[in-house]
């Protein structure tokens, strides 16, 4: 396993909600991301990289991504991993890249049923309206799954969450099942489903507590 | 193993050289197979070359010669979740659809005449199977989950009152236990659970124990999908009878792998499942005793199961007609029957004797994996554990090793709780993997699988 590679991804921020004197409502986010040369299909080429043509230009302040952007990052990353050990390792380097989960979240009502490991999701919105996911599982391919999922949602605009329709992930081809197939099993699926249906039930709870303008968080 | 398959490919087809001698016979039946004993004497297998009965139904099976993922050959260990189905089956059910492909009971022209004696030959090959006094007691359902809820829904709501007692084992699969949960929400009947002894077997002296006048039914499995246990259902039975209960058996995991007779357990309802008995998805069945289905009510309303439709009222048609509203599953049904010839025609007694050879096999081989818990009882001379085994390893979730045993090796094995979460949770877990075998593997598959599992093993723990 190329250990470069695997550090491409840089763990979400690993404490929320975001710090209160944060005014911006999507705040920079330190995520880069280096793809794995190593073993890389030629025909792959990631949208993150930066041409840099004049000595005056200088880099530009990191942009967060958009779901949309890390999208199609993830694609390429386990597109350029046709073998399925090299996805599987690069599933199980992610589950330990995974943000602690605090125990106290590890109750019932957290659980993400349907899925044939165990699965724990904790739903936030931080001060900036912003959503905050943490998600832990008896299982490492699982938790590599999760941690997927944790990058591309986490502090992600509530309207991104639920506007993410399962059949994007279908098209992903990401990890080592086959997304398309709709398995009862089929983590990506259960997860996804769990945090946007609990995306909405804070934006509505938000709402009936006579903040009616937080519905426009839904776009 | 590949010199052994190399052999077996050059053999003719299975079904011309299995003895017809063991074909059953307990009822005559009108079989579409003609044997010669000239077929047999034609071989010329090397007579010291033992041919075991997995090398010898393989080439039946094309789907299990393939290779998945990266050029890893399938080694398919999940056949208590499904059986694959013989080329004799896929042939009848693609020539129901292309020859006589029509409703039953229903019009007068060639097809349907056609297409009605294949679907009931089916039902007779059934109640022959399993030894029913006649085919009338066989209900053709979707699956067995359906015929469980057939009984619930119309015997139970029919027979059953508030503090009327079932008794339930907790290793039920969860289609033997969730309709008696309704069922009990609407008569106030109440659920009883018979839980495991010391060896992980469902405590039959505790079923007996807390059998009383007050219970009205008692629902066991015949062998254990988690387990690999078998009940003594004929004792059972027995039991169950002299406090005036009945008896259903979920025998989805002993019908398609050793002989069963209804007449001889004494049974009054035992549901199994065509797909895991090599036959289609799509169609199970209910054998019932005559005079038990004789006073049930329909189950579902509709076409087929009627006699006369007024607009008042209507009357209902005998069973098994009462319980079969709609356009069944015809080809299916078919296809199960050819399942039933395909599985008669090599023994169930022969297939029996094969599995508990590879079932020792497989828990022998597993068993000396450090690390490795098997779920059940330990296998002896006295006790024999059906062709499976639940197990985990230790420090790894059973998803995980599943999910690598594919990917990796293209080995088809089961993981999670097998839809049996209250046996589960009984053993403290909350998920398991399991490996389970049919008459076509052989022990190489064992082997395979076993290898594998040790590379798997050693993958994740060189991540920790």
């Amino acid at each position: 396993m190329n250990s470069a590679s695997a550090a491409g991804f840089r763990p979400p921020i690993t404490s929320y909600p975001q710090p209160p004197n944060s005014s911006n409502l999507k705040p920079p986010r330190i995520i880069q991301y280096k793809p794995n040369h190593s073993n890389r299909n030629s025909a792959i080429t990631t949208t993150r990289s930066i041409q840099i043509s004049h000595r005056k230009h200088v880099t530009p302040p990191p942009t967060p991504l958009s779901v949309a952007e890390k999208l199609d990052i993830l694609v390429a990353e386990f597109k350029s991993l046709p073998e399925p050990i090299d996805r599987v390792k690069r599933l199980i380097h992610y589950a330990g890249l995974l943000p602690e989960f605090d125990d106290s979240g590890r109750v019932e009502p957290n659980r993400v049923t349907g899925c044939t490991a165990q699965v724990w999701l904790t739903v936030a919105m931080d001060v900036n309206g912003l959503m905050r996911f943490r998600v832990d599982s008896d299982s490492e391919i699982t938790k590599g799954f999760c941690y997927c999922l944790i990058w591309l949602l986490d502090g992600a605009a509530p309207g991104d969450v639920v506007e993410i329709r399962v059949d994007d992930l279908g098209e992903m081809n990401v990890g080592i099942l086959p997304i398309r197939a709709s398995s009862r099993v089929n983590t990506w699926h259960n997860v996804l489903l769990s945090m946007q249906r609990r995306t909405r039930g804070l934006i509505m709870e938000t709402y009936d507590n006579n903040d009616r303008s937080s519905v426009s968080l839904l776009k | 193993m590949m010199t052994m398959e190399g052999v077996v490919l050059k053999l003719p087809c299975f079904s011309q050289i299995v003895n017809p001698n063991s074909f059953s016979n307990r009822t005559p039946l009108k079989f579409r197979f003609n044997f010669s004993k000239s077929s047999v004497a034609s071989l010329s297998v090397p007579a010291a070359a033992p041919v075991s009965l997995g090398h010898a139904t393989r080439p039946d099976f094309q789907i299990l010669h393939q290779n998945v993922y990266n050029g890893s050959k399938l080694v398919y260990l999940d056949n208590a979740a499904t059986s694959q189905k013989p080329s004799a089956v896929i042939d009848t059910v693609n020539n129901y659809y292309k020859s006589y492909n029509s409703n039953v009971h229903r019009g007068i022209h060639f097809l349907s005449a056609r297409a009605t004696d294949e679907y009931e030959m089916a039902r007779r090959k059934v109640a022959s199977f399993v030894n029913a006094s006649e085919s009338s007691e066989i209900v053709f359902t979707r699956n067995a989950t359906e015929a469980i809820n057939l009984v619930a829904y119309s015997w139970g709501t029919s027979n059953l009152k508030a503090g009327d007692e079932i008794v339930v084992t907790i290793a039920e699969h969860h289609s033997a236990i969730v309709p008696w949960q309704i069922l009990s929400e609407k008569t106030g009947a109440v659920l009883k659970f018979v839980s495991l002894t010391e060896d992980e077997v469902p405590d039959a002296k505790m079923l007996q124990d807390l059998l009383s006048t007050k219970t009205k039914l008692v629902v066991v499995h015949h062998v254990s999908n988690v387990l690999a246990s078998v009940l003594p259902i004929k004792d059972i039975a027995q039991w169950a009878h002299d406090v005036g209960a009945r008896i259903l058996v979920d025998a989805c995991q002993s019908v398609p792998h050793m002989v069963v007779d209804v007449q001889n357990l004494g049974v009054d309802f035992l549901v199994a499942s065509s797909h895991k008995m090599c036959g289609p998805t799509g169609v199970g069945f209910l054998y019932g005793k005559s005079e038990l289905l004789a006073a049930m009510p329909p189950f579902l309303g509709g076409g087929e199961m009627i006699s006369d439709v007024f607009l008042d009222h209507s009357t209902y048609a005998d069973p098994p007609s009462r319980f079969e509203a709609g356009t069944p599953a015809i080809g299916e049904a078919i296809g199960l029957g050819s399942a039933i010839d395909y599985l008669s025609q090599i023994g169930m007694q022969k297939i029996h004797d094969y599995e508990v050879e590879l079932a020792n096999y497989l828990y022998e081989n597993l068993h000396t994996i450090p690390g490795v818990r098997i779920y059940g009882p330990t296998p002896s001379q006295t006790v024999h554990r059906a062709a499976l085994c639940s197990f985990n390893v230790e420090g790894l979730h059973p998803t995980d090793i599943a999910t690598f045993l594919d990917q990796q090796h293209g080995v088809a094995i089961r993981s999670g709780h097998h839809c049996a979460q209250p046996l589960h949770r009984y053993l403290g877990i909350n998920a398991s993997a399991r490996a389970s075998l049919y008459f076509y593997n052989t022990k190489e598959d064992v082997d395979d699988f076993i290898r594998a599992l040790l590379d798997t093993i050693a993958f994740f723990t060189s991540f920790k």
